[in-house]
């Protein structure tokens, strides 16, 4: 296949295929190989003529199995995968083209999504039904076993080369299952394999993994490791926590945040200049949002966290993004206030954030004192080589006023700089088109910060973990 | 504004065909389809006489109509239900009364409509969905005046009332009724948790529900065309009356192993059992739909209930006999044992066909007969379609056969 990040679509195949075996004995040697027979007798359902990929909110239905045939007469195997959307029927009834407007960006690949099926007509023989009744005392066991193959590819790539290629990513899935199941396995407790996608730097691409359910990742550090060590990625920064999976582009994201909006903005074009952004995924937190009316007070919180939610979805935590009240309570418990903190609608500024970092994510910052805002216009290199290093959102604090810096736009030579703000004081709702339009996340330069105010930066440190 | 019952020709002269000894009711069934629109009655059967009973007249002092076996009458209901392809059930029941019972009938045929429903679905696989009709027809026939009274009950609501509906004759009603057909291939497996025989009923019970449910939410594709929304099952047809002609349509049924009540689970169910079931082959199955404007998911619908039917019908005769046979005590026993299987014959007249089950003993003769006490017809043997699902054994010896003609070329190359 080719390079994700040129690819077009993401053919995304998810279905459910119900595991069964019976065991004489759980503990005995014979049980492994009894699974292991199970586990081939799905492959060789996959592989059967019996298989069907239904392309979801489409007519269309395709045999893999059997030479390419489809429902739909002009989809053969020599047509481009891309002809398979004129079939499909998209949700909002318009096209998935990007935004009209001026500084917006397009939006990543188109993901088709199929579902698994099997056909239970035309089948090969005739015989009337037989009863067959067994009588031994066994474990009879079951289990869904939730297949998800996903294929990144380019528009001419063909759609037989498709289908044959999810064909193999689901045999190839129930061996990574049937290698998990049989590790995790104890006596008749069977964990259910899970598939995870992650999306690898090149040449790697997308890729999947399969985890043993409830098992955290904090148990999975070795199966990691493996993985970095055959995909060749760093040790210092998790790509392989369940966090970190994929975020296909056409899922809504459950709690309603929004993600990164600032990659709808197209940074500002200085000659000579280099960007410098964070890297991954955070959620825009601001005023009023849970219904908590912080207006006037509560902007560092705010900010405070988004830091929060980019530890989250970077994997290096699992706790969830802190209230007001657990950041209050978290400062309490450090020393750094008194109870009567709690409650209350007192601004906190970057020590504050550093130390709640620290109490609750187990975080350390970098501060970085600026004794005049005209001085922040010097620290171009200082935050380059954070966003290049780190990739964290930095809190600004200072003068009356908190905010998210998310990246920067700095020419080494000329010392030209250029700020990307995410601005915590916006009230309204979460509107992509009013906050990227009306500037609450935007590239400002130096004549944004109180000339004469001082300020404290907060530099959120990464763990060196996997 | 009542239904209306467009009923076959056919029908009608059956109906005053009808024989009843002086001073005593006839009782008997409707059958054919009902539709939002309208319903269509295609065939009607007398209550075959119970053999048990030597009289034909009531005890002194009880009404004939109190005499009336709604035990038997409810059977021959599940028997003839059990014969009738998909998309035809029984729709109602008629009685013919002597002029004198004639007020009373009412309350007999309410009393029988209701019991009638309820012993049918008793033990059924799918539920009836919001659109399903459940009005059920009673026609009461006067034995000397032949005057007919229709009327409706609903049968989700034990308090209703009669509702007045229309009863018309028409000739070849089901004519150009097209038939949908498939086999299915079934390979199910069910635990068997405790050892008495009730266990294991219950057990297949819940395996044939589960499986019944995948085969409800499937995907299903008639004459090559998505059977999922409002539209029709055959468009851009011109509406021939004098074509009798009966499309064949092929019905494509495609399942997911998605099981909702397994959801969202992080470990396996494990189950100790003292054994498992497993039902494996391949069923022949039939629906038809009337011709008025059918929308695709209906026969769809009628299709799928017809492949549960027959898995669910055979499965609960082969019970009911190895409970006889074998005995409540015994519970389960090791061993592959074949299943009745499917047989088709054409109904009386209005040209659908029924169906009956032929266990491995059996020959055609003995399906003719049932269908003779069944529904009251008459059927040559050779007009018994045997074909559609091979016998097990014949399978089994062809295998046998095929196997020691490899193995004697083997031996003399």
């Amino acid at each position: 296949m080719v390079y994700s990040e040129e690819c077009d679509f993401i053919f995304r195949l998810k279905g459910i295929l119900e595991f069964a075996c019976q065991l004489d004995n759980p503990n005995g040697v014979q049980s492994q190989s009894t699974i292991s027979k199970s586990f081939q007798d799905l492959r060789s359902k996959v592989t059967s003529k019996n298989i069907v990929f239904t392309v979801c909110n489409s007519p269309v239905l395709i045999w893999p199995n059997t030479g390419f045939q489809s429902s739909v007469e002009s989809l053969t195997e020599a047509s481009a995968c891309g002809d398979i959307l004129q079939w499909i029927e998209s949700d909002d009834g318009g096209s998935k083209k990007s935004s009209k407007k001026k500084d917006k960006k397009k939006s990543g690949p188109t993901v088709v999504n199929m579902k698994l099926l099997f056909e239970v007509t035309e089948p090969a023989g005739n015989t009337a039904p037989s009863l067959i009744r067994v009588s031994t005392q066994q474990h009879c066991v079951k289990m869904p076993l939730p297949l998800d193959c996903a294929l990144s590819v380019t528009t001419d790539e063909r759609l037989e080369t498709v289908c044959t290629g999810l064909v193999e990513a689901l045999n190839k899935q129930l061996a990574d299952m049937e290698e998990v199941v049989l590790q995790y396995r104890k006596g008749s407790s069977f964990l259910v394999p899970q598939p995870f996608h992650f999306q690898l730097p090149e040449p790697a691409g997308l890729i999947t993994v399969v985890y043993p359910a409830g098992v955290p990742d904090s148990q999975l550090q070795a199966v990691r490791e493996d993985l970095h060590r055959k995909f060749e990625l760093p040790c210092d920064r998790p790509y392989l926590r369940r966090a970190n999976a994929f975020h296909f582009p056409d899922a809504a994201y459950k709690d309603g945040y929004l993600r990164n909006p600032h990659i709808h903005l197209n940074p500002p074009n200085i000659e000579d200049a280099k960007l410098y952004l964070v890297q991954g995924v955070y959620s825009y937190h601001h005023y009023m949002q849970d219904h908590v009316d912080d207006n006037g007070w509560g902007c560092a919180y705010r900010s405070l966290q988004t830091i929060c939610s980019w530890f989250q979805q970077q994997g290096y935590v699992e706790t969830a993004v802190p209230t007001h009240t657990q950041i209050q309570q978290a400062l309490v418990d450090v020393g750094d206030k008194e109870p009567r903190f709690v409650g209350s609608r007192q601004w906190i500024g970057s020590i504050e954030v550093q130390a709640v970092l620290n109490q609750l994510l187990g975080v350390t910052s970098k501060i970085m004192f600026v004794s005049q805002g005209s001085e922040l216009a010097t620290k171009g290199r200082e935050l380059a080589n954070h966003f290049q290093t780190e990739g964290t959102p930095v809190m600004i604090g200072g003068g009356v006023l908190a905010h998210t810096i998310l990246g920067v736009v700095w020419s080494e030579n000329t010392g030209q700089i250029r700020f990307l703000i995410l601005d915590p004081h916006y009230t309204g709702g979460e509107d992509l088109q009013t906050i990227t339009d009306k500037g609450w996340c935007g590239w400002k330069g130096p004549e944004f910060w109180d000339q004469n105010a001082y300020y404290n930066l907060c530099l959120p440190q990464r763990p060196k973990t996997i | 504004m009542g239904r209306s019952y467009f009923v076959d020709e056919a029908v009608g002269e059956y109906l005053s065909g009808l024989q009843a000894a002086p001073g005593s009711c006839v009782t008997g069934l409707l059958a054919g389809q009902s539709s939002p629109q309208r319903d269509f009655v295609v065939l009607a059967v007398q209550t075959p006489h119970r053999e048990s009973e030597g009289q034909l007249k009531a005890p002194k002092g009880v009404s004939p109509l109190d005499d009336i076996d709604v035990e038997w009458v409810t059977e021959h209901a599940k028997q003839v239900s059990r014969m009738l392809p998909g998309g035809l059930c029984v729709l109602g029941l008629f009685l013919v009364t002597p002029p004198e019972l004639s007020k009373d009938a009412q309350n007999g045929l309410k009393r029988l409509i209701f019991a009638v429903e309820k012993y049918i679905i008793k033990g059924r696989l799918w539920e009836l969905s919001e659109e399903d009709v459940t009005d059920r027809v009673t026609l009461h026939i006067c034995s000397k005046t032949k005057k007919l009274l229709c009327k409706t009950f609903d049968v989700k609501d034990p308090k209703s009332s009669a509702k007045p509906a229309d009863w018309k004759y028409q000739t070849g009603i089901s004519s150009s009724w097209p038939m949908l057909t498939c086999s299915v291939e079934v390979d199910l497996q069910i635990p068997v948790t405790g050892s008495s025989s009730d266990n294991t009923d219950k057990c297949m019970k819940d395996g044939l529900r589960r499986w019944a449910k995948q085969i409800e939410a499937a995907y299903c594709l008639i004459n090559g065309r998505q059977a999922l929304d409002d539209s029709e099952l055959i468009s851009g047809q011109k509406k021939n009356p004098k074509t009798t002609n009966r499309q064949t349509l092929p019905a494509r049924i495609f399942v997911s192993d998605e099981q909702s009540e397994l959801g969202e689970r992080s470990s396996a169910l494990v189950q100790v059992c003292s054994g498992s079931m497993r039902v494996r082959g391949v069923v022949h199955c039939r629906a038809y739909i009337h011709n008025n404007k059918p929308k695709a998911r209906h026969a769809a619908q009628a299709i799928k209930r017809d492949i549960i039917n027959t898995v669910c019908s055979r499965v609960e005769m082969f019970l009911e006999d190895l409970c006889i046979n074998e005995g409540s005590q015994k519970g389960l026993c090791s061993g592959q044992q074949a299943l009745p299987r499917r047989v088709f014959a054409p109904m009386p007249i209005s040209g659908l066909s029924v169906c009956d089950y032929m266990f491995p003993d059996e020959s055609t003769a003995d399906v003719a007969e049932r269908l003779k006490e069944m529904l009251d017809c008459e059927t040559p043997e050779e007009d018994i379609d045997t074909s559609l699902e091979n016998n097990q054994c014949v399978a089994l010896a062809a295998a046998i056969a095929l196997l020691a003609t490899a193995t004697s070329l083997l031996y003399f190359s």
